[in-house]
């Protein structure tokens, strides 16, 4: 029976809540040198209520993430295969770079 | 590596440095536990770069996530937030579809409230 490591949901919550609560503040600050303008402040203070996520959203985010390391893992280990390695090195990782971060 | 300004305050944010650690231990673990289903070794250095890569691509899922969902007009982020992260990809936005509709199945209290959602998203 193959046991499925992956993120714990708890975790990737607190770090995307960290996030978006950085960026919130990022935000009013950025804003408030911006836009003296009061119409503009409340516009914006709307957008800056800090964003959260249902139960089944984070799921699906740590399955997301999961899936972003597999493919790294496997598509680099098929490389690696490919020339006869038994160790993945930087360079089968380097070969399959591109086309991950432009799949993700 | 030199980060541009808006990411200075995430990289000093102590709690983020916490954080980070602790998902780095994760992404190594599901790291070395992939490489053995396929079979491989795989590189100290190649595990920490994923480990790192895997940290970064969470930064760009939460702003996208924020993004999506603002867009819609919602505060909080659904899994149809999700599953639009996975849109450069078919296999991928496939696959989140897929496991979206188990954990809504797992669900159906909450089917109640999809099916609104739903109805105005659909095009």
């Amino acid at each position: 029976m193959m046991e499925e490591v992956t993120f714990e949901c708890d975790l990737i919550h607190s770090i995307l809540k960290r996030f978006w609560t950085l960026r919130a503040l990022e935000r009013e600050n950025f804003e408030a040198n911006d836009a003296p303008d009061s119409e503009l402040g409340v516009g914006t203070s709307k957008k800056n209520r800090t964003t959260s996520a249902n139960g089944n959203a984070l799921k699906l985010t740590c399955e997301l993430l999961r899936v972003f390391i597999t493919e790294a893992v496997q598509r680099a280990a098929a490389i690696a295969e490919a020339e006869g390695a038994s160790q993945i090195e930087p360079t089968h990782l380097e070969i399959i770079l591109p086309q991950l971060l432009l799949d993700f | 590596m030199e980060s541009a300004d808006a990411n200075s305050e995430v990289e000093n944010d102590a709690e983020m440095k916490l954080l980070r650690d602790k998902f780095r231990l994760s992404a190594i673990s599901i790291t070395e536990s992939q490489a053995k289903q396929n079979g491989m070794e795989v590189s100290k250095v190649v595990v920490t770069c994923i480990a790192d890569l895997a940290f970064k691509y969470t930064e760009r899922v939460a702003k996208d996530l924020h993004l999506f969902a603002q867009h819609a007009n919602r505060k909080s982020v659904n899994m149809e937030d999700v599953i639009l992260c996975g849109h450069r990809n078919e296999h991928l936005s496939g696959l989140l579809r897929t496991v979206s509709n188990d954990l809504k199945a797992r669900d159906p209290q909450s089917e109640r409230k999809r099916k609104k959602e739903t109805k105005k998203n659909e095009k």
